[in-house]
């Protein structure tokens, strides 16, 4: 966990708390306040009694004075569903700064956060595997895949459906489970493609509750993210779609006549890199974030970009609490 | 435009282009880099990344420019020119003037430079414009050939029809100037000698190829009109020099004695000034290197040429000077102009100075063989003559047993003949007969005496009868000769008879021979007679002079001549010490004595050293003899330095201005190279800019 987090910057993001614009109902009484209304200290409404309401809540002072039973109630306060999505395919262990250590240390942090908060924390990964020598002892305890909605609360779960590979590990809570999210995070690798659209289905359809959705991606996807994010979107989730960039893809360094390569997919692109060429490289860049932004932006989903050689602590500390993720 | 090599680089052309172009579909070896995702990539290239080979090849500069440089290098190669005459294989004839008037100072932009240098200069430009072989060519096919023939009064092949450029500039730069005045005919004849005839079937006798005549010349040439270049030739003429320059120059150098006080000797100097200014110079006179006189002489300004004047030429203006001297000794004289300090004032250095070999003083001995013919001696005594003897027949004879006669230049037999070996007519030497007809083998026939006769022809024409009446003349008794057949002698006048006065040359001697009797003449009573025995001595005199002139004794030559003189038998060791900086030579004399140098190049004077006996008038020295030999230019036309603007030739006119205008073979292939390395550097810039980031 040391290689993702230091001490010194774990002692800076403690205070840290996650924010949603939505608030959310949870599983869990948490600290974090509900729509619903429930046992807490807080007043929320009053309502007329009805026939087996619980009569420890009965305003006793309104009835002394207008001789009518009302409920009081308070608002609950819940806990609030984190769900990071880690996009490990190839792609990602790119650039320099690497943009999958990038990711990584982002999930941790933002994990952690949610973890110190008393948040339910879940972590998806898009396509990559896990290193055998290093899996998580949670997987190790509960090595059975654990069905969707299954009795695995509090326990990580990877679950490696076929034909995608995908793997997670589900709610985490408190902070004791740190642990266990670091040796998760860590035992990942970035390896072959990912369908984004086909990930985004199951996480929509496995998931329960509804909650704070970080998507750590470049989004450089071929087949698109529009439907991915939609369908994430589509179930109340406040989405966070955070593209990582390398400043080589940025502002590539590369010259002259070139094979370039795609690492997932191993499509090659014949170009030879001229100044005009770069140029038009830039704009495209500019127009294909621009995209992603008025997608998000139509459908209430916070994009971020994030340059990998940011450091963290700017990251966390200054543009988080500016793009309201963090309080 | 034409190509010299359009083959080639069709061929050329044809081979390199489609390899570039399928090099470069090749060329790319691209280095492999491994990006996060090629869909951006792909994107931003979306229209220049394209799979067809020409939308590939759409926008690529640097290929265009590639296929540029490839084009001009081939056309290049294909040696485009804006042609002059005719097709590949010229052939020139660079004609190169080395005359005298060449070293004139006048050419060049400054007009400072000798004619020759920028002459040369011209035909070295003509020789980088001429088609080189291509690399495919047999030799000499297709490149053009040159001659180089440099002339004077004598041409010379400086280098054989060749294309090898190199020993043309070398040939061409080895010219160098000589004294000697420019006779152009000869260059030609040269030339033509050398254009090889070719024998074409069903064609006859081809005289071969054109030749492109390419003449450097200021136009100082007398004998243009008798050169003649072929009916296909062509002729360009390049002047160097000035129209206008001036030049003060001899023209004229001659020593003459007082016929009748042969003591005193006048050396005439003609002076003659191409400036359009009246001029005057000193004329200094030295004799045996001793300045003896100095003399100002006016010349007056060159004339305009008038209206009709076809060559439009000023004529230059001429004075002179002379000097009087009393010398009877012989002498070297020369004569120095001093022109002034300006250069551009006189441009032709050699013609201001002259030299003269002046003999001593001589005049005719006369030997009278008489048997008492008064009227002879009397009429002989006025005549300036260093010796007048009177012999009778009996002394002469004895005098001959002696040799005693040798010492006579001219004897004069009346009514005597002296006896001769069988068949032999007269004994050597000069003879004039009265009343005696000489036989024998070149002589005459004697046919006896006549009746009276007449002088009815004569020859008025002849040195001795020229103003001469001999109608009143009456021969009482005349006598009859006749010539025999085939003989070289030739009548002066007739009678009604037949000959009455007879030139007669024989094998080593001549004779004038009258023979009738003048004292049966009225004749020695008319004036006429005087002046003919005056004229017939002067004549027979005057043919000693030819004579000794013919065996090469004059001291006197011009530049191009050969020097030739006959020495004593016995010379030895004989060398030729020539003027200026020339090494001396030696020569050897023919058996007869006879010595050859030259032809001479140089103006100056020419010593001749020899060990052994002397001739009358040599000098002596440590026992060896010396002769002195003058060689001048004095010649008008070299003086007369004006460049020609054109010349008249046997066959056309060539003028400097049309072969002005007369497109020369313009090269390109230097300037295309030029292009493709700009293109190159362009392209090599372009590319670096394309890279860098």
């Amino acid at each position: 966990m040391d290689e993702l987090l230091d001490s010194r910057l774990i002692a800076q993001i403690s205070q840290l708390d996650l924010t949603s614009r939505k608030i959310f109902s949870g599983k869990l009484r948490g600290e974090r306040r509900s729509k619903k209304r429930g046992e807490s200290v807080e007043f929320a409404d009053h309502r007329p009694y009805a026939t087996g309401d619980d009569l420890r809540h009965i305003d006793w002072n309104i009835y002394a004075r207008l001789d009518m039973l009302f409920m009081k109630l308070f608002l609950e306060e819940e806990d609030l569903s984190l769900h990071i999505v880690l996009d490990c395919s190839e792609s990602s262990d790119c650039g320099e700064p690497n943009k999958f250590l990038s990711m990584q240390r982002l999930a941790m942090a933002l994990g952690y956060i949610g973890l110190v908060n008393l948040n339910r924390v879940a972590v998806t990964t898009l396509g990559g595997a896990l290193s055998s020598h290093n899996e998580p002892r949670a997987s190790a305890s509960a090595p059975s895949p654990s069905p969707p909605g299954g009795e695995g609360r509090g326990e990580g779960s990877p679950s490696s459906s076929l034909p995608l590979p995908s793997h997670s590990i589900r709610d985490l809570r408190g902070r004791r489970r740190t642990q266990d999210l670091a040796r998760f995070i860590c035992a990942l690798r970035p390896e072959g493609g990912s369908d984004f659209n086909e990930c985004a289905k199951r996480i929509a359809m496995t998931r329960r509750g509804k909650g704070v959705m970080i998507v750590l991606s470049d989004f450089f996807m071929k087949e698109g993210y529009e439907t991915g994010l939609r369908l994430l979107v589509g179930r109340g989730y406040d989405v966070f779609a955070m593209q990582i960039m390398s400043p080589q893809e940025i502002e590539p360094d590369i010259t002259g006549d070139l094979r370039l390569r795609d690492v997932e997919d191993f499509d090659q692109a014949e170009v030879t890199i001229t100044a005009p060429l770069l140029k038009r490289y830039k704009q495209t860049l500019a127009a294909y974030c621009g995209e992603l932004r008025e997608f998000c932006a139509r459908r209430e989903i916070t994009n971020l970009s994030v340059r990998t050689d940011t450091p963290i602590e700017t990251l966390l500390l200054d543009y988080m609490r500016q793009r309201g993720l963090l309080r | 435009m034409t190509f010299a090599t359009p083959l080639l680089a069709g061929i050329a052309a044809a081979i390199a282009i489609p390899l570039l172009i399928l090099l470069y579909f090749l060329k790319l070896r691209r280095r492999d880099v491994e990006v996060s995702t090629t869909l951006l990539w792909k994107k931003a290239i979306q229209d220049l990344q394209a799979n067809a080979p020409f939308q590939k090849l759409r926008n690529n500069i640097l290929l265009l420019l590639q296929l540029l440089a490839l084009i001009l290098a081939l056309l290049a190669l294909a040696q485009p020119e804006r042609a002059g005459k005719g097709g590949s294989g010229q052939r020139y004839i660079i004609l190169i003037d080395r005359s005298a008037s060449m070293t004139a100072l006048d050419a060049g932009t400054d007009a400072d430079r000798a004619r020759l240098d920028e002459a040369k200069d011209q035909a070295l430009a003509l020789i980088d414009t001429m088609r080189e072989p291509g690399p495919f060519d047999r030799a000499d096919s297709g490149a053009d050939q040159a001659m180089v023939i440099a002339f004077d009064t004598t041409a010379e092949i400086i280098t054989q029809l060749t294309s090898d450029q190199s020993a043309l500039r070398a040939a061409v730069e080895s010219i160098e100037a000589t004294d000697s005045p420019s006779r152009l005919k000869e260059a030609f004849r040269l030339a033509q000698a050398q254009r090889p005839q070719r024998f074409v079937e069903d064609e006859g006798l081809n005289t071969g190829p054109s030749f492109a005549f390419h003449l450097y010349s200021d136009g100082r040439l007398p004998d243009a009109a008798e050169a003649l270049p072929g009916a296909q030739d062509h002729v360009a003429y390049h002047v160097v020099g000035s129209e206008s320059s001036a030049n003060i120059g001899i023209t004229a150098l001659r020593a003459e004695r007082a016929y009748d006080e042969p003591a005193k000797l006048s050396i005439f100097v003609g002076v003659q000034s191409s400036d359009r200014q009246r001029r005057k110079v000193d004329c200094e006179l030295a004799i045996d290197g001793r300045t003896v006189s100095v003399r100002e002489i006016t010349i007056p300004a060159a004339s305009k040429p008038s209206a009709g004047d076809s060559d439009n030429r000023w004529t230059p203006g001429s004075g002179g000077v002379v000097f009087e001297l009393d010398q009877p000794a012989g002498l070297v004289a020369s004569v120095t102009l001093r022109t002034g300090d300006d250069p551009a004032g006189d441009v032709l250095a050699i013609d201001n100075r002259g030299w003269l070999v002046v003999p001593p003083a001589k005049q005719t001995s006369v030997a009278v063989v008489t048997d008492g013919n008064f009227f002879i001696a009397d009429a002989l005594a006025g005549m300036p003559l260093a010796r007048l003897d009177l012999f009778t027949p009996a002394e002469f004879t004895a005098a001959m047993g002696e040799g005693r006669d040798a010492i006579y230049d001219v004897v004069l037999l009346d009514g005597w003949l002296p006896e001769v070996p069988e068949g032999r007519t007269l004994p050597a030497g000069r003879w004039l007969v009265l009343g005696a007809v000489p036989v024998g083998e070149h002589g005459l026939i004697d046919e006896g005496e006549g009746d009276s006769a007449q002088i009815i022809v004569w020859s008025r024409a002849h040195p001795i009868l020229r103003g001469l009446t001999l109608d009143a003349l009456t021969i009482v008794t005349s006598r009859t000769v006749a010539l025999p057949e085939a003989s070289p002698a030739s009548v002066l006048a007739e009678t009604q008879f037949g000959p009455a006065i007879v030139e007669l040359p024989g094998p080593d001697f001549r004779a004038l021979v009258v023979p009738f009797d003048i004292m049966e003449t009225n004749w020695p009573f008319n004036a006429s007679f005087v002046l003919f025995l005056a004229r017939a001595i002067d004549y027979l005199d005057r043919d000693v002079a030819q004579a000794r002139a013919a065996s090469g004794a004059s001291r006197q030559f011009s530049p191009g001549q050969v020097l030739t003189d006959r020495l004593p038998l016995g010379a030895e060791d004989i060398r030729v010490d020539p003027p200026g900086d020339l090494p001396e030579q030696k020569l050897v004399a023919a058996s007869d004595g006879r010595v050859v140098f030259g032809p001479l190049k140089a103006t100056g004077l020419y010593r001749l050293r020899w060990s052994g006996p002397a001739g009358p008038v040599d000098a002596v020295n440590d026992g060896r003899v010396s002769r002195i030999y003058a060689v001048n230019l004095l010649d008008q036309d070299e003086s007369d330095v004006p460049a020609a603007p054109g010349i008249i030739l046997a066959s056309q006119e060539v003028s400097a201005a049309e072969t002005e205008n007369e497109a020369s073979v313009q090269k390109y292939w230097p300037y295309l190279l030029l292009g493709v390395l700009a293109v190159l550097m362009l392209e090599w810039y372009i590319y670096n800019r394309k890279v860098a980031v």
